[in-house]
């Protein structure tokens, strides 16, 4: 199990540090689309496109690492109301759910990807990408997200991580 | 089923999954998803993907993650610190300035980043224990940041009407337009209470141990103003007509990384690095409530409840001011569960139609909308900003913070009095800089 949770953890690192290039690349093809359209008076093809597949990549891949981070905003209203058994429950409800739709969300875009590559579909614009490319993306940011849910689970129930990471010696506060 | 109960149905669904504690994009995601497969078996598989995939398939989204890495360049270097600073210098001498400067602060913040809780963290980590250190109450000091940290939606830049321009096939350069004034006449009316419950309260808080010559006054102004005119030239080629907001807020976002490193040498790569992922952070956690809402937003017309909510409101024939009551009503209820981004996605299609079918303004609107939001920020459940504060003074319970924000909530209700009454507030900028709509 340790080496479960390390593993996914490092996954869901390296995936945070793709996510973060990806914005970073995504800053400088804009200035480059934006140098040859007003300095060079040259027409832009593909970055228009491009630079908004880099971005999805970017929220994609990053997710994992978000949530590894506890940077996916949700409401501790209740959960800080309980008492730690409540708040256990409670988190694996939130846990578990969350989990579930990840892992039904992988499927999909395992099924909706594998359509577009046995379809060859291509985007309609002059550049006319292959989509599936674009759309690889997708399954494998919400695989990972699935796995670091999957770890988080085993976290919570193995005591190794408070319910929603709140700390039990901080008193929580009045809402 | 009716469509009006359905749709209650996926709403108390939504509410009843966030308060949970699930994230606010997983929640949306579980219901809709729950939902479309409930209707449509497993054909709606392949759907839900691809819906997904396209509610993010969008190039003016990009504008947001280029705004973050602005606001995250800003705040992870001396620049905000810099600002702050710079406007204590400038206002001390006023009674109560602090509180002016403060809420000063905020907006100028807003303006460089377009995010409320970045507001709100930038300028709540040195404006609250400042405040606090010089004898304002604690109530006082957190809410008032709570409540300037929210005109970073309404002045420009701001991702809200980003989406909002997104969903609703409105210009993004008017809509930024259009939030100027009203985000001017909020800081006015924060501002004129402020003064008001200082005196009233008699708090003077001038120090007679601080003094700045105006050489020290001037002296900070290098440093602050380059990002200023960072500001204005990519609003200005937005206004202008001449790059569209992703391509602004990308070279802007670049300049601004330059302009770190150039005056504040940030140049290790570990510091770069905080830059970009905080930018990063915030990006992909907005991305993905934009993406989810936009599946609950399918979800909901695929089942006919946008639909059937449109058509029952039509059928009251409600007075254009009644119905913009109501719908103030239902933004502002929305607002207490949802982050802003996902309200506008889910709401919009339905709301904007029918408030254009009432002879209202769709910029107006979209500034109106922004407002609401703007309330719920400071409001709990979901209310980000509380969360923020608490973040920075942890020994300040959130009830303090909900109090000291209440009086500066009710001038963001005389704010949206006053916006039904005179509409030019938000229309008359963006008609002056851009030409009256075709």
């Amino acid at each position: 199990m340790n080496l479960y949770l390390r593993w996914v953890e490092n996954l869901s690192k390296a995936l945070g540090y793709i996510a973060a290039l990806l914005l970073l690349v995504a800053v400088i093809i804009v200035c480059q689309m934006v140098f040859n359209r007003f300095v060079l008076n040259l027409q832009t093809s593909w970055q228009t496109e491009f630079v908004t597949y880099v971005l999805l990549a970017s929220t994609f891949l990053g997710s994992p690492w978000v949530l590894l981070t506890r940077g996916h905003v949700n409401v501790e209203l209740i959960p800080l109301m309980l008492g730690p058994r409540a708040r256990f429950i409670m988190a694996l409800f939130a846990y578990l759910l969350s989990a579930t739709l990840c892992i039904m969300l992988t499927w999909f875009s395992i099924e909706f990807w594998y359509e577009s590559y046995e379809g060859g579909w291509a985007s309609d614009t002059i550049w006319g990408p292959q989509l599936w490319k674009a759309y690889l993306s997708m399954p494998i940011g919400f695989f990972a997200i699935s796995l670091q849910y999957i770890a988080d689970l085993l976290c919570l129930l193995s005591g190794r991580e408070p319910p929603f990471g709140i700390e039990t010696d901080t008193p929580p506060e009045t809402a | 089923m009716d469509p009006i109960a359905l749709g209650a149905l996926a709403a108390t669904c939504l509410i009843v999954l966030l308060l949970t504690g699930m994230p606010v994009a997983f929640a949306l995601g579980a219901t809709a998803v729950s939902f479309l497969l409930i209707s449509d078996g497993t054909g709606a598989m392949v759907v839900v993907a691809e819906t997904l995939f396209a509610s993010l398939d969008e190039f003016a989204l990009l504008s947001i993650p280029m705004f973050l890495v602005m606001g995250s360049a800003i705040a992870a270097s001396r620049a905000g610190a810099d600002l702050y600073e710079a406007l204590d210098r400038w206002l001390y001498m006023v009674p109560g300035g602090l509180l002016i400067s403060n809420i000063g602060a905020c907006g100028i913040f807003a303006a460089l980043t377009g995010s409320s809780p970045a507001t709100c963290a930038a300028i709540g980590k040195m404006g609250i224990p400042e405040m606090r250190k010089r004898g304002y109450p604690a109530s006082l000091a957190t809410g008032s940041i709570a409540a300037g940290g929210t005109l970073g939606i309404l002045i420009p830049p701001s991702i809200t009407m980003i989406v909002y321009g997104i969903a609703t096939e409105t210009s993004i350069g008017r809509l930024f337009a259009a939030g100027l004034m009203p985000g001017l006449m909020l800081i006015a009316l924060f501002i004129a209470w402020s003064l008001f419950y200082a005196n009233y309260k008699g708090y003077t808080f001038v120090e007679d141990d601080k003094f700045f010559t105006l050489k020290e006054k001037f002296a900070i102004l290098p440093k602050v103003i380059p990002f200023m005119i960072l500001i204005v030239l990519v609003l200005g080629a937005l206004y202008g007509g001449v790059a569209t907001p992703s391509e602004a807020s990308g070279v802007g976002a670049m300049v601004c990384i330059l302009l770190v490193m150039i005056i504040y040498r940030v140049w290790r790569p570990v510091k770069l690095w905080e830059i970009l992922s905080s930018a990063t952070r915030e990006s992909v956690m907005l991305m993905m409530i934009i993406g989810m809402a936009g599946l609950f937003s399918y979800m909901m017309s695929s089942l006919y409840i946008t639909q059937g909510i449109a058509e029952y409101i039509a059928a009251q024939e409600l007075s254009p001011w009644v119905l913009m009551f109501y719908i103030n009503l239902f933004l502002l209820v929305s607002g207490f569960f949802l982050p802003p981004v996902a309200v506008i996605l889910m709401t919009c299609p339905t709301l904007v139609p029918i408030a254009i079918s009432a002879g209202f303004d769709p910029i107006w609107f979209g500034v109106m909308l922004t407002l609401n939001m703007e309330i719920g920020l400071i409001t709990p459940p979901v209310g980000l900003n509380l969360y923020v504060i608490n973040g920075i003074v942890p020994d300040v319970d959130l009830k303090t913070v909900l109090l000291g924000a209440l009086p500066f909530m009710l001038c963001m209700v005389v704010g949206i009095g006053l916006l039904m009454i005179f509409p030019q507030i938000a229309l008359w900028l963006p008609d002056v800089l851009m030409g009256p709509v075709q």
